[in-house]
C-alpha cells in the first residue's frame, strides 16, 4: 500500500467512523457517546457487578465488537500474533490510572473528539490535557523509557480475549437476568441502541481500526515523534465527519445533535482545571502504555496480551473509580476523584521515571 | 541496500540509529510501515552494504527486512519475538 493510498484509506476511515459514531447516538446511545472506550469499560464492569453505581451498568457489544473486529481481520490477513510478557502488571496499573483521568475528564480520547465534534467547548481543556500528557509521555520516550520486550506467547493466550468476548456476548444475549442494567431513564448506562447494532458498528470500527491502526494518542505521539501526519489525520477526519453529521442531523430532524457551548453538555461538567488534569494524566498514561484504550482493545483482539492486561486495568480501575467516588459527574468532580487525579499523575510520572533512568538502560 | 529494523521499544531505535550514524549510514527514524507490521512502533530505515552494524544484533532489535523489488526479505528476526 503506498503513502497516498494509506492516507485515503485513514481519512476514509475516520469519515466513516464519525459516521457510525453519530448513528449509534441516533440509535440510542447517549449524547456525544457513539463510541466512548472508557464509559463502555465502565458500564461493561458495572454489568458485571464490579461495581455498584446503579446509573452506569450495561454490557456494552460495542467493545466486544471492537476485539472481535480487529481479530477476526488479523486472522484474514494472518496477522494475528499472540504475544505478551512486556510488564504486565505495570501496564494494569497504567490501565487503572488511565481510567480514572478519563473518568475525570467523562470520556476517553475518543469521547473528547466526539464531544468537540457536538459543541462540547469543555472538551478544549481536556485536548489540551490530552496534549500535555503525550507530550510528557514523548519526553520519557525519548530518554529511554521502555516497558522491555515481549515474548512470542501459545496461540491459546492470543486467542483469549476474543474467546472472552463471544461469551460476554453469549452472557448479554443468552442470560441477561445474570448481568445488572440500568433502568431506562436511569443514567447513562439505560441509554443504548440494540444489540446487533451496537455490535455490527464495533464490528466496522474494530477492523478499520485494525486495519489502519487508529489512534488518538499515536496521532499526536508521532507527529511529537516524526513530524508524521497520518494517524492525525484519522483523528481530523472522525471529527469533521462527526461534526458535519451532528449539524446534518440538527438541521433535519430538529433535536440537538450539535450545541456548541459549555454549560448543559451532555455526560460532562465544566471545571476546566480538572478536564484539563484527567485528560493529561490519561495521555500520559497512554504514551507509555504504547496507545489509546481503543488501541488497546484492538491490539488485544489481534493477541497482544499486554494489551488485554491494560484493558482489565482500564475495567478495574473504572470500579475503582465507582467504588470510591473518584468519578466526575455532570455536577463536577469529586474531592476524592481530585486526590487519585494528583496522586495517578505522580504515580504514573514515577513509573515513568523508573523505566526510564534505570542502570540497563544507560 | 536498504534496510528497516523494528524494535522493542522507541528509545532502542534511537539507539540503533546512532550506532548506523557512527559508521556514516544514511539512517531515519519513522513509524513502522503498515505493510511490515500492525504494529505501530518506531523504525529505522537505512542504507547499507550489510544490514548489521556490529558484531551482534542489538538486544532492542526485533526484525530486519531488506527492501526489495519483490517486497520486503528478512535478514533477522529476534528469538521468540
Amino acid at each position: 500500500m503506498d503513502r497516498k493510498k494509506e492516507t485515503c484509506g485513514m481519512i476514509a476511515s475516520g469519515l466513516g467512523i464519525g459516521l457510525l459514531a453519530v448513528a449509534l447516538v441516533c440509535f440510542g446511545n447517549p449524547a456525544n457517546m457513539g463510541f466512548c472506550i472508557a464509559c463502555f469499560l465502565r458500564d461493561t464492569a458495572g454489568a458485571l457487578g464490579l461495581h455498584s453505581a446503579g446509573a452506569v451498568q450495561y454490557l456494552r457489544p460495542e467493545i466486544s465488537g471492537l476485539v472481535l473486529g480487529s481479530f477476526i481481520l488479523a486472522l484474514l490477513r494472518k496477522e494475528v500474533s499472540p504475544r505478551g510478557g512486556s510488564a504486565p502488571l505495570t501496564r494494569f496499573v497504567l490501565g487503572i490510572f488511565v481510567m480514572i483521568g478519563c473518568l475525570m475528564f467523562l470520556g476517553c480520547p475518543f469521547r473528547m473528539i466526539l464531544r468537540l465534534a457536538g459543541g462540547d467547548l469543555n472538551a478544549l481543556f481536556g485536548l489540551g490535557g490530552c496534549v500535555c500528557g503525550i507530550l510528557t509521555g514523548v519526553f520519557f520516550l525519548n530518554r529511554g523509557y521502555s516497558l522491555k520486550r515481549t515474548y512470542r506467547l501459545p496461540p491459546l493466550e492470543g486467542l483469549l480475549m476474543p474467546i472472552i468476548q463471544v461469551l460476554l456476548l453469549a452472557l448479554l444475549v443468552l442470560a441477561p437476568s445474570l448481568l445488572r442494567f440500568t433502568e431506562p431513564g436511569g443514567g447513562p448506562g439505560g441509554m443504548h441502541a440494540a444489540t446487533a447494532v451496537s455490535l455490527t458498528a464495533g464490528l466496522i470500527v474494530g477492523a478499520l481500526a485494525q486495519r489502519t491502526r487508529l489512534c488518538m494518542v499515536g496521532g499526536i505521539r508521532d507527529l511529537a515523534l516524526f513530524r508524521e501526519t497520518k494517524l492525525l489525520l484519522g483523528f481530523a477526519a472522525i471529527f469533521a465527519g462527526a461534526l458535519v453529521y451532528n449539524l446534518i442531523l440538527n438541521a433535519v430532524t430538529g433535536d440537538l445533535y450539535f450545541s456548541l457551548g459549555f454549560a448543559g453538555q451532555p455526560v460532562a461538567h465544566t471545571d476546566g482545571l480538572w478536564n484539563f488534569l484527567g485528560m493529561l494524566l490519561a495521555g500520559f498514561g497512554c504514551v507509555l502504555l504504547g496507545g489509546c484504550p481503543l488501541r488497546q482493545l484492538v491490539l488485544a483482539g489481534e493477541g497482544n496480551t499486554d494489551s488485554a492486561v491494560t484493558v482489565l486495568g482500564l475495567m478495574a480501575g473504572a470500579a475503582f473509580a465507582h467504588n470510591f467516588g473518584l468519578a466526575s459527574s455532570g455536577d463536577g468532580p469529586t474531592a476524592n476523584g481530585k486526590i487519585a487525579v494528583l496522586l495517578g499523575i505522580a504515580a504514573v510520572g514515577a513509573i515513568a521515571c523508573v523505566n526510564t533512568f534505570r542502570k540497563d538502560n544507560a | 541496500m536498504i534496510y528497516i529494523a523494528t524494535f522493542f521499544s522507541h528509545f532502542g531505535a534511537i539507539r540503533f540509529q546512532k550506532l548506523c550514524q557512527g559508521r556514516d549510514w544514511e539512517a531515519v527514524l519513522m513509524p513502522v510501515p503498515r505493510n511490515l507490521s500492525s504494529s505501530c512502533g518506531t523504525c529505522v530505515r537505512y542504507r547499507s552494504q550489510s544490514p548489521c552494524p556490529g558484531d551482534t544484533w542489538p538486544r532492542e532489535v526485533e526484525q530486519v527486512v531488506q527492501e526489495t523489488p519483490e517486497g520486503y526479505r528478512r535478514c533477522y528476526r529476534a528469538e521468540n519475538s
